[in-house]
């Protein structure tokens, strides 16, 4: 009897398992993740003058307000990292971390035509937004990197190169995984509930200013400065800025948090999409 | 012995009627203590069981214990009405939405074809919809990169290929996508009634490469479609939904037969006590009555079929010069003939007449007949309008094509050809 049931190649039953991520199949269909994230990419500038600039566009456009208002208005103590960097530096991360969540919390809602007519791994259109966001993000670091150089050549910023670099991609897969994490399982709960959808973009906001994005986690006064170090995406900035510019505060405890609380996470809300992914068709 | 493909059993699907979408978090947490806690029943059964009407009327089997087999290289054609479940069904063997009960399990590729143009994005050009929408219905790069012309000419948008497809029109839009569509080459391959749109010489092209996937290629095909000539010239088993149950499967035609009949609409019958039915102090319509002579018990009522239309009124006159003229409609209301009775003279009393349609000479299609009534050749007595209504099934036998037959007759008198004079090949 159990040879019959293993011979099949798929089922569809009442019955669905945390367990069964179907990575094989997430693998034959690598193409389409491919061609989604290109999709995305071409959606984005299509009919538009500059086209792909806009990657850079954005976000230094972001940074005149945020120079302007926290450095001109409010003067937050940012050390003696040049502004610019400094902002870029942070706008770029968050950017990130808030557009791929952004993209994912509504894959349901989003995409709930092609999910309700033909099927493949649901985890597919997720992984896409976050790869076309890294991807994004990737040209926009080589950017930063050549604003680095000016500086250094024309500013007389002290850059130096050390093993702190190697940070630099801890920092950005932990930001990757909480934001794919946290963004599948409000994904499933949106789908279902849509009152959290009114909540989540209010949360995301919130969630900035508890995250050192426009100030160092120095200039946070020690009695308030463990609010701040309950996120956990607070160590993966400051190692990000830490690693470009050799200035921030990176501890290990701190660190082993967010990498335990990313390590968690992230098989968690796999199995809790891949449970109820199926499921939600019938009710998005 | 031919291998399974799919085992469909006990499949079950419930839906919650008019709380869609958000459902009480109670209910919820109701629901998945009883499952995943104390591993009992769906709690929703015993509510949509119930005899309480009230409670049940939130709940609607949309297909209720439904199990068969299909096997490799089979064409099976599901037939049934609107909201019968077809395509529920469909859609779970997809594996796009899960069922309530039972489990579906399957060997091989599927590709399901629920609408033309899955995942089309009306910004982006024909080239990188043709690879976004092949890659979503399951082909690898391989494939498309390999049959990228052949769709291309398929629908023959060559032109236009580097254009969004927003600038398309909407046949050159559908052409593109089934284009994609028909060249799938998956084990299984699931199609819901997307042939319904295109214009007619599109239609025999599509249907033409399905029989070719199916019959030269062995492929496992599941085919929803309200066109039985499609699903009588195709397939190889048929199935018939009702209401969510599995009322047939097995041969086609006696399945289709059988369908047709339940779901065929004519007034075949009308008669009056008598005084009581429709007409005026001349003349009184006691009957009418459509006969259809079908050519066996169980055949449907299509254009082979001959058809004897009788009725039966009182005269209320004297001697009177009379004839009645009986009037064919379609549909959409055009007249297909007109034929007038001889005319003669009536006494006071019952008469009767019948009039013989020949089979094979209406088209297919629906019809209605009106009666009427004249004096003296010019006056009109009375005006009995669409007393009877029929539908004629289609027919095609040996004719392997399945656009729509224009006309409103289809007759079969003698039409011939043959070949008057012969060139060898090498003299030409």
């Amino acid at each position: 009897m159990n040879q019959t049931v293993e011979k099949w190649d798929w089922q569809n039953s009442a019955q669905t398992s945390y367990w069964s991520v179907p990575l094989r199949e997430i693998y034959s269909f690598r193409h389409l993740l491919y061609s989604l994230v290109r999709r995305e990419f071409l959606l984005s500038y299509q009919q538009t003058l500059l086209g792909p600039l806009w990657v850079i566009f954005q976000p230094l456009m972001a940074l005149v307000t945020y120079i302007l208002v926290f450095t001109k208005i409010i003067g937050i103590n940012i050390g003696s990292v040049p502004p610019v960097l400094f902002y870029f530096s942070g706008i770029l991360l968050w950017n990130f971390f808030n557009d791929s969540f952004g993209g994912i919390y509504n894959t349901f809602r989003d995409n709930i035509q092609i999910f309700s007519k033909v099927y493949f791994p649901r985890i597919i259109m997720p992984l896409s937004v976050v790869a076309n966001h890294f991807s994004r993000f990737l040209m926009q670091l080589v950017f930063l990197a050549v604003m680095v150089g000016y500086y250094a050549m024309f500013k007389g910023f002290n850059f130096n190169l050390s093993f702190a670099l190697l940070g630099l991609p801890i920092a950005v897969l932990g930001v990757g995984v909480i934001s794919i994490s946290v963004g599948l399982i409000v994904s499933v709960l949106t789908a279902k509930y849509r009152d959290i959808g009114n909540v989540v973009a209010l949360a995301i906001r919130m969630i900035m200013f508890v995250t050192p994005v426009i100030y160092p986690l120095a200039t946070i006064p020690e009695n308030v400065r463990w609010i701040v170090m309950l996120n956990p995406l607070t160590s993966y900035f400051e190692m990000f800025r830490f690693g470009l510019f050799g200035e921030g505060t990176v501890h290990l405890l701190p660190l082993m948090y967010s990498i335990t609380v990313s390590i968690v996470i992230l098989p968690l809300s796999l199995m809790f999409f891949n449970k109820n992914g199926n499921k939600l068709i019938d009710v998005v | 012995m031919p291998e399974t493909v799919i085992e469909v059993s006990n499949l079950s699907k419930l839906y919650r009627l008019g709380t869609i979408g958000t459902g009480s978090i109670r209910q919820d947490l109701n629901y998945w203590w009883t499952t995943s806690v104390l591993k009992k029943e769906n709690p929703f059964f015993n509510l949509a069981e119930s005899d309480n009407s009230q409670q049940s009327k939130q709940f609607l089997w949309a297909l209720k214990d439904i199990s068969f087999t299909v096997e490799h290289g089979e064409v099976l054609g599901i037939i049934g009405s609107n909201g019968s479940g077809k395509s529920t069904l469909l859609k779970i063997i997809s594996r796009i939405v899960s069922p309530t009960k039972g489990s579906v399990r399957g060997k091989g590729k599927v590709s399901s074809l629920l609408e033309v143009g899955t995942g089309f994005h009306k910004e982006l050009s024909g080239r990188e919809n043709i690879f976004i929408s092949g890659y979503l219905l399951g082909m690898n790069k391989e494939e498309i990169t390999k049959k990228f012309d052949e769709i291309v000419a398929f629908s023959g948008v060559e032109d236009f290929i580097d254009t969004p497809v927003k600038r398309y029109s909407s046949g050159m839009y559908v052409r593109l996508a089934f284009a994609v569509a028909a060249h799938l080459e998956p084990d299984i391959l699931i199609v819901d009634e997307v042939l319904a749109v295109g214009d007619a010489d599109f239609q025999k092209k599509c249907l033409g490469k399905m029989r070719q996937v199916s019959q030269k290629e062995g492929r496992t095909i599941l085919f929803v479609s309200h066109s039985m000539q499609a699903i009588h010239n195709l397939c190889d088993k048929a199935m018939w939904l009702q209401k969510g149950k599995m009322m047939d499967l097995g041969d086609v035609t006696p399945i289709v037969n059988r369908y047709i009949m339940g779901v065929q609409q004519f007034k075949t019958k009308q008669s009056w006590e008598r005084g009581q039915g429709p007409g005026n102090e001349f003349l009184r319509f006691e009957n009418v009555e459509l006969i259809p002579h079908l050519l066996s018990d169980d055949a449907p009522l299509d254009i082979r079929t001959p058809l004897t239309v009788s009725f039966e009124f009182w005269n209320n006159q004297d001697d009177v010069y009379l004839t009645t003229g009986l009037h064919l409609f379609t549909n959409s209301g055009e007249c297909v003939f007109d034929i007038p009775t001889r005319p003669g003279i009536y006494k006071r009393g019952l008469v009767k007449g019948t009039c013989e349609i020949p089979g094979n000479f209406l088209n297919d299609g629906s019809y209605f007949i009106s009666l009427i009534i004249v004096k003296d050749t010019s006056v009109r007595l009375f005006y009995l309008e669409e007393c009877l209504s029929f539908d004629l099934e289609d027919y095609r036998g040996e004719i392997k094509w399945y656009g729509k037959w224009v006309g409103a007759v289809r007759p079969n008198f003698p039409f011939t050809m043959h070949q008057e004079l012969e060139i060898p090949a090498h003299h030409a």
